[in-house]
């Protein structure tokens, strides 16, 4: 069973990190856009398009990534506290009544919105038309994503209400990843924990 | 059993459980207040620890499905399709709005530039740098803190690189642990105010108020905060000195490099008079000149850097004629602009551009999109033309050619140059080889960051750039940052074999660059030409590619790349539950239940400013910043209308006590962060201790914003009317 979640899991991240390339391919964009209508004085119509199109892609089909490092917000002031057997009861009952449905109809929705455009072959507003359905394809494709994933979720929760503890993750980059951040500064534990007299001499004074 | 840390959530659950079932009249529900009781059933589940984005994604989806229902007389399938396209067309707002988009392109710059690992540098210098000051180091990390956390907008990142840095030097010099902590999380916390900071960008976007307006008018509030900060540290050095002692003299030390400790030989001598002399033969034998001349260009670059403005703002200030065709054109360019939306969209193809010069002037579409004035002169083959050109409509300028007339040059620049040679000459006054040392220092790691905060910054703010358009350069300069020091990491040899590409390519890349502020400055009367333009980016393109591989870049990228996606993704879906949650409260009416409760407590705009910044001060303690915005923004917002209140002010209010919700205790993420990497006996109990006067301060400058509005809004009327 943890194989075939953690397959999912690869999907979703292989999928996401994919996509999150649009970020680099967003920044490249409009850094060529500025310099060849600001300096070059030849501003390009479409790249106005283009670079909302790269920003939706990306953060949309990240969501189902996000999903499966744990990464999207939560409300920490209760959650934190809870042993892991709550939480897990808790996220399982919240799966059901919120994020299923609300993504179940999300991505409906986004499939009959991607075909009323594929039907009139939206293009863009702009002198340089681009296709517009592709990027309303995102909205279903990243529902259906999300819905696997949440299905993932899920599980992992029923894995937890049994056995008392999450089931692993696969490691992926940290925003705060200490001891990457020690390495960096050239701080190890020791010099810490040496630190410590310091602190008790100090406690030791008032 | 319930566990302590578990009680203060429970009670404010049951706080808010209680408060909605009391007020509301539940014998005559209407629509309205079924909103009322989403509001407070949203708030309850996400301190139910859900996803938030999806909490509100499938709340809001329930209600608005039972507000198309009560309106739709029994059409269960009309109500649902109304409810799906509902969802579809929140979702689709947030994919294209322009606004959010600048989120991941300045998340994307924060990854690069803390991967460049010039914080220790950074700190160092400046502790350096401050060494006199009271309180040197808490003030050094305070500093340190605000740039960098400016520059990467990550709390989390920046307390614990500071709590690996910061806090272990001023540990050692004798610093109080709590004062220590919370110089530390408050400095961390800054960069959640001073733009460019995300929180402004998904308040603008919330609000739609204009985040260039929203930068300006946090801008001096952000330096008042920091100010204010080390104002605090300052006192407190100087009353309670065994709270921060001074640096002892070996930490102050400033090891000299041979050469320099030669020529000083300890006198500690001014370093523009020792170098010259030195140069003139008077040099100890085993100096070379080349060694000297360097020294001498590093001091004196403050006074070229000075020059070159000076010179640059001179000459535009009395060149009297093309600054004068520039306002005329952009006047009928805008006036234009104005009366038609497809001609604006369609300029940059049926503009003047392929025009023939000396085309007519007079019709109005080829002045359109881009700066007139700019288009004008780049259509020009001779400088004289458009002067010429332009001059046929207004009347007729004889002698403005190559040989012009110069204006007079305004007062306030001979008082800008005197006090600027005036302080110059303190400056090399005081100039010692020590400080030639720290000044080096901090050339390597200060400057290139402030510079480039500054530049981002200063280009959204005076208009020449819009956020995104900032944003992404500012990525790139983020890239070229973490490129540089990245490569300093490395061996001697590969350095100086990277430097030899390296250069050359910046060369051709800068040649256009500095073209560009040339003729913007109006030195040049010629923009870049194509060809050359083009062979610049193509040397920046092959830089870029060469830097990833020689500074091992690729694995920094690839990871700011995948924590940038991540960071949108979870701030975008939120804002993709947020807009159909919204959508479903306005359907019911909650909107205009909260309206006529408000109106009739009968409050002043006073009061009901002190009573929002109340509810947002207390619902900071469950909630992140975001769920506060994209949630109670859209109820707040259209209040202020009511009572006179300028959104754009309000958003700074907010953005300052969203603030202190970093800094109050129990769920103060800032806090965890530090402990983490503090030695294992300094308590959270001793780092929420130290938050406190920080905590403080915060309310202090609240009330001083709150008081003086001019601090906020100065800047933004004075850019923007």
């Amino acid at each position: 069973m943890q194989k075939l979640l953690l397959g999912v899991d690869k999907f979703s991240t292989w999928f996401g990190q994919i996509c999150s390339w649009c970020v680099v391919a967003l920044t490249l964009l409009i850094g060529w856009e500025v310099f060849s209508r600001y300096v070059l004085n030849t501003p390009h119509g479409w790249v106005l398009d283009a670079q909302i199109m790269l920003y939706g892609v990306m953060f949309m089909m990240a969501g189902a990534y996000t999903l499966s490092k744990n990464g999207h917000v939560r409300g920490d002031v209760l959650y934190g506290f809870f042993r892991p057997r709550t939480q897990a009861t808790l996220d399982l009952i919240l799966y059901f009544i919120f994020f299923l449905p609300g993504v179940v109809a999300l991505t409906y929705a986004g499939w009959t919105f991607f075909t009323d455009s594929i039907r009139i072959n939206e293009q863009t507003f702009s002198a340089e038309p681009l296709p517009l359905y592709p990027f309303k394809f995102i909205i279903p494709l990243a529902g259906a994503l999300l819905l696997i994933q949440g299905t993932v979720e899920v599980i992992r929760c029923i894995i937890c209400i049994r056995n008392g503890e999450w089931p692993s993750r696969i490691e992926d980059v940290e925003e705060v990843d200490v001891e990457k951040l020690k390495e960096m500064v050239h701080v190890k534990d020791e010099d810490i924990a040496a630190l410590d007299k310091y602190v008790v001499k100090a406690g030791g004074e008032k | 059993m319930i566990r302590k840390e578990l009680w203060f959530g429970f009670i404010l659950m049951a706080v808010i459980l209680v408060a909605v079932a009391i007020m509301l009249p539940w014998s005559h529900l209407t629509n309205g207040h079924l909103g009322l009781l989403m509001l407070g059933l949203v708030v309850v589940a996400i301190m139910l620890g859900f996803p938030t984005a999806f909490t509100l994604m499938g709340m809001g989806m329930m209600f608005a499905f039972f507000a198309y229902m009560s309106r739709s007389d029994g059409h269960t399938d009309r109500a649902l399709q109304q409810t799906l396209d509902l969802m579809v067309q929140a979702t689709f707002g947030v994919m294209r709005n322009d606004v959010l988009i600048s989120i991941p392109l300045f998340v994307f710059m924060g990854y690069l530039v803390e991967r460049a690992n010039l914080v220790s540098k950074l700190f160092k210098s400046l502790h350096l740098a401050l060494a006199r000051v009271p309180g040197s180091l808490a003030v050094a990390t305070l500093v340190t803190c605000a740039i960098f956390a400016t520059a990467t907008g990550i709390v989390g990142a920046v307390v614990t690189l500071m709590g690996l840095l910061a806090l272990p030097s001023m540990l050692r010099a004798g610093y109080d642990v709590r004062l220590s902590a919370g110089v530390i999380t408050a400095g961390g916390c800054l960069g959640i105010l001073i733009p460019p900071s995300v929180l402004l960008i998904v308040y603008g976007a919330t609000a739609g108020v204009s985040v260039p307006k929203l930068y300006a008018g946090a801008f001096f509030p952000g330096l008042m905060l920091a100010g204010l900060y080390v104002t605090y540290v300052m006192l407190i050095a100087k009353w309670k000195p065994h709270l921060a002692p001074p640096l002892s003299a070996s930490d102050r030390q400033v090891t000299l490099p041979p050469a320099n400790a030669e020529i000083d030989a300890g006198r500690n001598s001014r370093v523009l008079p020792a170098l010259i002399s030195a140069l003139k033969g008077k040099r100890n034998g085993n100096i070379t000149t080349k060694v000297l001349l360097k020294e001498l260009a590093i001091t004196l670059a403050p006074l070229l850097v000075f020059v070159i403005i000076m010179g640059l703002t001179w000459n535009a200030l009395t060149r009297p004629d093309e600054v004068q065709d520039v306002s005329g054109l952009q006047e009928m360019g805008t006036a234009t602009s104005g009366t038609s939306m497809s001609d604006t969209v369609d300029a940059p193809t049926s503009g003047g551009l392929q025009e023939p010069p000396g085309s007519d002037v007079k019709e109005p579409s080829s002045g359109l999109q881009e700066p007139p004035g700019a288009e004008t002169v780049a259509k020009a083959e001779a400088p004289p033309a458009p002067v010429a050109r332009v001059a046929e409509t207004p009347p007729p300028k004889p002698a403005a050619s190559a040989s012009f007339v110069r204006d007079p040059t305004p007062a306030t620049f001979w008082y800008v140059l005197g006090a600027g040679l005036a302080f110059l000459a303190v400056f090399y006054a005081i100039f010692t080889f020590t400080r030639l040392e720290v000044f080096k220092m901090l050339l390597t790691s200060f400057f290139p960051l402030s510079v480039m905060i500054l530049a981002v910054l200063g280009t959204i703010l005076f208009g020449l750039a819009t956020p995104t358009e900032a944003a992404a350069v500012g990525s790139l300069g983020g890239f070229v940052l973490a490129s540089v020091y990245l490569l300093l990491t490395q061996p001697r040899e590969s350095i100086k074999r990277a430097a030899k590409v390296w250069i050359p390519l910046w060369a051709v890349f800068l040649i256009s660059v500095v073209w560009f502020i040339l003729y913007k400055a109006e030195v040049l009367t010629s923009p870049p030409t194509q060809w050359v333009g083009l062979l610049s980016m193509i040397a920046f393109g092959i830089w870029a590619v060469i830097a990833m591989v020689q500074a091992k870049m690729v694995n920094t990228v690839r990871e700011s790349t995948y924590l940038t996606a991540k960071t949108s993704a979870m701030v975008c879906w939120l804002f993709v539950g947020s807009s159909i949650f919204s959508a479903a409260f306005a359907l019911l009416g909650g909107q205009n239940i909260v309206e006529e409760w408000v109106l009739s407590l009968g409050l002043t705009p006073v009061q009901f400013m002190l009573l929002a910044q109340f509810i947002i001060f207390v619902l900071g303690w469950p909630l992140e910043w975001t769920e506060i915005i994209v949630i109670f923004m859209p109820i707040f917002i259209p209040l202020l209308a009511k009572f006179g209140i300028d959104p754009l002010f309000f958003g700074l209010l907010v953005a300052l006590n969203l603030q202190t919700a970093f800094l109050s205790p129990p769920v103060a993420m800032a806090a965890f962060y530090l402990k983490g990497v503090s030695p294992p006996h300094v308590t959270l109990n001793q780092i929420f201790a130290g938050m406190m006067p920080f905590m403080g301060i915060q309310v202090i400058a609240i009330i001083l914003l709150y008081v003086f509005p001019q601090i906020g809004m100065w800047l933004p009327t004075l850019l923007y009317k």
